[in-house]
């Protein structure tokens, strides 16, 4: 009887110390994972102009960037302003219309005091509004670059992406969310409309 | 050791409701999402704050619009579908700032902005209780979401658990495109006019 019950115990005694060991060794290594991703991390796709990305919501090519006293719009702000403008092809590939998303470019490295771009539509220059789902438009999004520093030769722009979750952990409800960078594109931005006007 | 198999199967029955009720739980958005009331293209749509009724559907490749004296075309990549309506209040003066064309795939096309400049546009008045007024919208879409398409109006796009009007169209068939529609000013009683060729 009472060499059973010691034997009980001493199972009882391995199992627990087997699981406890595991359960040790699985999160170091988890942990030391995270350390060495985030030491790592790995290198940002770097694609050429013109090169479709899929950032999850939208599929977004980016063509041109050129610098100009004018916006798209074609109408001459009453004191001078220089923009910076980035053509580019974008696909609603969610279910509803749906403005561009803000993270969607990023200049890099970061250019301090730089407001938000204003998206315009090429075909006829006027500030776009929702994009449709499959209905691929090509657009201008343009800076209006701080008056403090000189515009850019070239322009290097983070691609944002978004994601879909049925149930946010806030609220459970469905959204898209923003995600970290997936692509960076490198332009050689045309100065000629900026010099024409000098 | 009947007992036995009868806790193993209760166990299992558990085990299976509650994973049937954490599957089918309603999402928030879906919980809080419009109320929708149905109708049919050409009756009135009556929901307990406003009705509505469409009366005239047009589909064309472009638009052009007469404001402050110079025309501005506008192009689309699908198909202009201009949709012509009256909507009344019903309790309190309210105004109906979102327009939905839900295509045959469930995609949703939200009403356009591009020329929210012309007068009944969703949004650009104000419905008194009582006094009906003529209503404007505007969809771009892909010709393959016209046909079994549903309108949906509502006060607001975002306020949870308003109702909504779901309006089922007819008749919107991709061979009644036109090539060009031209929206003008129009009077007091019909705020636009409205010329296909």
């Amino acid at each position: 009887m009472t060499e059973e019950r010691r034997s009980t115990l001493r199972q009882r005694l391995f199992a627990v110390l087997v699981a406890g060991i595991g359960g040790a060794a699985a999160s170091a290594v988890s942990f030391a994972m995270a350390v060495y991703e985030a030491a790592n991390p790995e290198p940002l796709r770097v694609v050429a102009a013109g090169e479709p990305v899929d950032t999850g919501r939208w599929v977004v090519a980016v063509r041109t960037a050129r610098v100009g006293p004018v916006p798209p719009s074609g109408v001459e702000p009453p004191e001078p302003k220089t923009f910076v403008m980035v053509e580019f092809d974008l696909d609603n590939r969610s279910a509803a219309s749906s403005y561009a998303s803000t993270n969607l470019f990023t200049v890099d490295p970061p250019v301090s005091d730089l407001p938000e771009p204003t998206v315009y539509l090429a075909r006829d220059g006027w500030i776009a509004s929702p994009l449709n789902p499959d209905m691929p438009e090509r657009l201008i999004a343009a800076w209006e670059w701080p008056r403090t520093q000189p515009p850019p030769r070239a322009l290097r722009l983070l691609i944002g992406s978004q994601i879909y979750k049925r149930r946010d952990n806030l609220y459970g409800a469905s959204g898209w969310f923003d995600r970290d960078p997936v692509a960076a594109v490198e332009l050689p931005v045309s100065q000629g409309a900026a010099e024409a006007a000098r | 050791m009947n007992g036995r198999i009868g806790g193993v199967a209760a166990v299992l029955l558990t085990a299976a409701i509650l994973y049937g009720m954490q599957r089918t739980t309603p999402l928030y958005s879906e919980i809080t999402s419009p109320v929708p009331v149905r109708g049919m293209q050409g009756e009135r749509v009556d929901t307990s704050a406003f009705a509505v009724g469409i009366a005239a559907v047009h589909l064309a490749r472009t638009v052009t619009v007469e404001a402050f004296g110079q025309d501005r075309r506008y192009a689309t990549s699908g198909v202009w579908v201009i949709v012509e309506a009256a909507a009344e209040a019903k309790r309190e003066s309210l105004s109906l700032a979102s327009a939905d064309w839900l295509g045959p795939d469930g995609v949703r096309y939200r009403a356009s902005q591009r020329f929210s400049i012309m007068p009944g546009m969703p949004g650009t008045e104000r419905l008194e209780p009582g006094i009906p007024r003529p209503m404007l919208m505007a969809f771009e879409v892909p010709e393959s979401q016209l046909a079994g398409a549903t309108l949906l109006i509502a006060r607001s796009a975002y306020t949870p658990l308003l109702e909504e009007a779901w309006i089922e169209m007819a008749g919107v068939e991709p061979e009644n495109i036109r090539q060009s529609i031209t929206l003008g000013r129009g009077n007091r009683l019909l705020p636009w006019t409205l010329e296909a060729e």
